[in-house]
């Protein structure tokens, strides 16, 4: 997607695969099982984790990544 | 720690009015076995059965496969935290019954295809006992005691995967005790003892981290992995390797998953293979480190960093091995350890297994990290496959699978027991063409 | 075995530089290597045609060069055809590579060519087709000629091919399983032992990266942005519409969110074979963030959220495979206005 322009935030647990894969917009999500969400947490905690992995995703769409510290 | 191992080679396994070893004929009472493993209220009844190397005979799905062994009297715990309270293991005799194992068939969850195939990540494993399949196998040439439980319906399936453990080692340890008192065809002594002196200064020490667990998959609540405990948040453990090796630590449920057996923590070919070049003054065994690869970053960075402090402050290694567990999830954990060892100027050498099904090298390569440069692909096995071979036998844990298994024409390398394997004892290799 | 050789102009003994536009000549029997491959190659093989071509023209007109090539070697009832040896001459490497690879494909006979390292040619080529390592010493022809002789015999059906290493051609970057005499345990600590001694070991999968993608340029302003969700979590509706796989998915599938403000639990399911599916098939939202991006969008952060997410499974999914997915996903979201993508991996 990429490669096509589109910029591309990709949210994962798994940053060391996204980096050797070439990903430039990397957003730390909480775990592979619950990326963006904790099931042991009550729902309204669990959607402000929620809230801000997308706010950073938002953030790093928005910002040029060789300008920023990954 | 000096653990003795006292091999009792068996070469016939047949049932019998009474559970005796005679030289290297083991019997047993398969009633009285029964009663034993029903003394587990959540289990409704118990098929067995024995079968042989060449016996026209499929088995499935295989929950565990377990090599039989026991404590010498008053020695130890037999897998303790599971079937004996916590205490050390690794010290004392162990009598195994060399060529013979338990293996135990799970029969899923009612209706759920879930159940016993795909939620656990790990794959349906048949234990076939003639033809190819089962001499590429390394399961094919033993005698096998199949042992299937079948729960009361109302057993939560977490309670029916924990009776599948329990009846496996509880089999286990009930045949491997006809040989105490017995005097075993040879014996192998464990024993690091002694590691920094006694003409050994200037080996280079070697120590080996290993995955008992991916938490990609999570665990059950009373799921035993390592002395009973079901890793959940656990750190890196620094283990003595014979604790390893002598029932500490079995396998987690993920269904053999693409080659994971207790039968290979027992014969951990990694550890048996340090222990050779310790006993031959080529390096000094530093020690092991049991670790899972985790589903959380923070997790595992902090797992890798703890696991590497322990082999270079407390182990003083030079070099390292590492291995992962079954899946693709658990290659991270295993590179960044590797990484951060290699930064503290410990060597390493690590195993990945390839699963590309385009069989393409690039889809095997995806992590560069300087240093990280010594690497064994393990198969698993996605280019390989056999007619399947005509069998007169079909042991299952449900109707529905012994007819899926009965009807059968080709059999996957990747669903055989014992072909491909993450513990280091598979000869299947991914080769570069 | 009936032969046709393809050389350039230099090894066709017409000239240097100077003659590198001239077009294909043909000439009947062996020309310069061609007699040392005839030699080679053993009895009962000969050089019926020798095909001389310019390196300019040869760059210049490649599918014309490849069709007469093919035409060629089809009148000659060949059944080998063997181009170069190039060393290190990057046009005619090229050249032979592709004269190489269209023969192959087009008539379904054997075909070897042999490279240096460093040539081009070999990285067009080396997927395709036997490209014998010449190195760069021209005064090593013969050797590599008999190289390329023993293995274009085993091509014609003569043998087993061996590693690359043992019959020294390049990688072609396929696996193959194989059993083996040493376990991996056993294959990890003489890996270990060797490395910890300083002595040469090789790693048994390729040790290289993967080439960087530049980065598009940022979004200059996310409240104007469409913004859509791409995973490759598994997410799909229940029921699983596109039959997506659990692993090894070689289908997408993109699934309407138009109007919704959150996804229903029971409604989805995961189909994704490498993690523990339970948290998100009990709240979705954990990988497909509907709920907060609608919020948002609602809020003004976005611009817009894109009326569909577009879904795979990237469990043990090959490389090339997920490219062509990413092109296709690409592709459908360009057409749709998307501007940017929040992708979430498990």
């Amino acid at each position: 997607m990429e490669k096509a322009g589109i910029p591309v935030a990709q949210v994962t647990a798994m940053t060391a695969v996204a980096k050797a894969v070439g990903s430039n917009r990397i957003v730390r999500g909480q775990g592979i099982v619950n990326l963006l969400g904790d099931s042991d947490l009550p729902p309204e905690e669990e959607r402000e984790i929620r809230k801000q992995i997308v706010r950073q995703a938002l953030e790093a769409l928005a910002t040029d990544p060789a300008q920023s510290d990954p | 720690m000096t653990l003795t191992l006292a091999n009792h080679p068996i070469t016939e396994f047949f049932a019998g009015p009474k559970t005796l070893l005679d030289g290297s004929r083991l019997q047993v009472d398969l009633e009285e076995l029964r009663r034993y493993l029903l003394e587990d209220q959540r289990l409704e009844s118990v098929d067995l059965e024995i079968v042989r190397p060449g016996d026209p005979c499929r088995v499935g799905y295989v929950f565990d496969i377990v090599e039989p062994r026991a404590k010498e009297t008053g020695a130890g715990p037999d897998f303790p935290g599971i079937l004996s309270p916590i205490a050390a293991a690794g010290q004392g005799t162990t009598h195994v019954l060399r060529g013979t194992a338990v293996a135990v068939v799970d029969g899923g969850q009612p209706g759920g295809e879930r159940g016993y195939t795909s939620r656990r990540g790990g794959v349906a494993k048949i234990l076939e006992m003639s033809g190819p399949p089962s001499q590429a196998s390394s399961f094919g040439d033993l005698r096998h005691l199949v042992v299937v439980p079948h729960p009361h319906p109302e057993v939560a399936r977490h309670s029916v995967l924990n009776a599948l453990r329990l009846a496996s080692v509880k089999a286990s340890v009930y045949l491997a005790r006809t040989a105490q008192g017995k005097t075993p065809d040879s014996t192998q002594v464990f024993d690091l003892d002694g590691s920094d002196y006694d003409g050994r200064k200037g080996l280079p020490r070697v120590a080996y981290i290993g995955q008992v667990h991916g938490h990609q998959h999570g665990t059950e609540v009373d799921e035993h992995i390592l002395y009973g405990g079901n890793a959940r948040g656990m750190l890196p453990v620094p283990l003595h390797p014979n604790e390893w090796l002598d029932g500490a630590v079995v396998v987690s449920y993920s269904w053999g998953a693409r080659g994971l057996d207790t039968y290979f923590h027992q014969n951990h070919p990694i550890i048996l293979d340090l222990y050779r070049l310790h006993d031959s003054k080529e390096i000094t065994f530093a020690g092991v480190v049991a670790t899972t690869s985790s589903g959380q970053l923070d997790e595992l960075n902090r797992n890798c960093m703890v696991a590497a402090q322990i082999v270079k402050h407390t182990f003083k290694a030079d070099g390292v091995i590492i291995t992962k567990y079954a899946g693709g999830a658990p290659h991270s954990d295993m590179f960044e350890t590797a990484r951060l060892c290699e930064d503290l100027g410990i060597k390493t050498a690590i195993m990945v297994s390839d699963t590309a099904p385009d069989r393409r090298a690039e889809s095997a390569a995806l992590m560069n990290i300087p240093g990280v440069d010594a690497v064994v692909n393990v198969s698993e096995a996605a280019d390989i496959s056999w007619p399947a071979p005509a069998v007169e036998t079909v042991i299952a844990g449900n109707p529905e699978v012994e007819t899926l298994l009965a009807d059968l024409t080709e059999l996957p390398g990747v669903s055989v027991c014992g072909v491909t394997n993450n513990q280091g004892a598979s000869r299947l290799q991914s080769i570069i063409y | 075995m009936r032969v046709v050789h393809y050389l350039n102009q230099f090894f066709g003994g017409i000239g240097g530089e100077e003659q590198a536009g001239i077009p294909p000549e043909i000439r009947p029997g062996a020309v310069g290597p061609g007699r040392l491959l005839e030699q080679v190659l053993g009895d009962g093989s000969h050089v019926v045609t020798t095909i001389i071509c310019g390196d300019n023209y040869a760059a210049e007109n490649v599918q014309e060069v490849t069709a007469m090539v093919t035409q060629q070697v089809k009148e000659a009832q060949a059944e080998l055809l063997v181009a170069g040896p190039c060393f290190q001459a990057g046009r005619y490497g090229t050249a032979a590579g592709a004269v190489c690879a269209a023969v192959q494909e087009d008539l379904s006979i054997p075909v070897i060519t042999a490279m240096a390292g460093e040539n081009p040619g070999v990285d067009l080529y080396r997927e395709s087709i036997y490209i014998v390592d010449s190195g760069d010493d021209v005064s090593r022809m013969r050797d590599v000629l008999a190289d390329m002789a023993r293995l274009a015999n085993k091509l014609a059906g003569q043998g087993v091919i061996g590693r690359p290493a043992d019959e020294g051609y390049f990688s072609q970057g396929k696996l193959r399983s194989e059993f083996v005499e040493n376990t991996a345990a056993r294959r990890l600590t003489g890996m270990l032992l060797s490395k910890m001694r300083g002595e040469a070991f090789e790693a048994e999968v390729p040790i290289k990266s993967i080439e960087p993608v530049p980065a598009p340029p940022p979004v200059p302003d996310m409240s104007r942005a469409t913004v859509a969700i791409v995973t490759d979590g598994g997410l799909v509706p229940k029921g699983n519409p596109d039959q997506i796989p659990r692993a090894f998915a070689q289908v997408w599938g993109a699934y309407s969110i138009e109007g919704m403000d959150s996804l229903q639990a029971g409604e989805y399911e995961v189909a994704h074979g490498g993690y523990d599916n339970r948290p998100v098939e009990q709240d979705p939202h954990r990988l497909v963030p509907v709920d907060v991006l609608r919020q948002m969008e609602r809020d003004g952060l976005v611009g817009k959220l894109h009326p569909e997410f577009l879904s795979t499974t990237g469990n043990s999914n090959p490389l090339e495979n997920s490219r062509r997915m990413g092109r296709e996903m690409a592709a459908r979201l360009i057409e749709a206005g998307v501007d940017s993508v929040i992708l979430t991996s498990t």
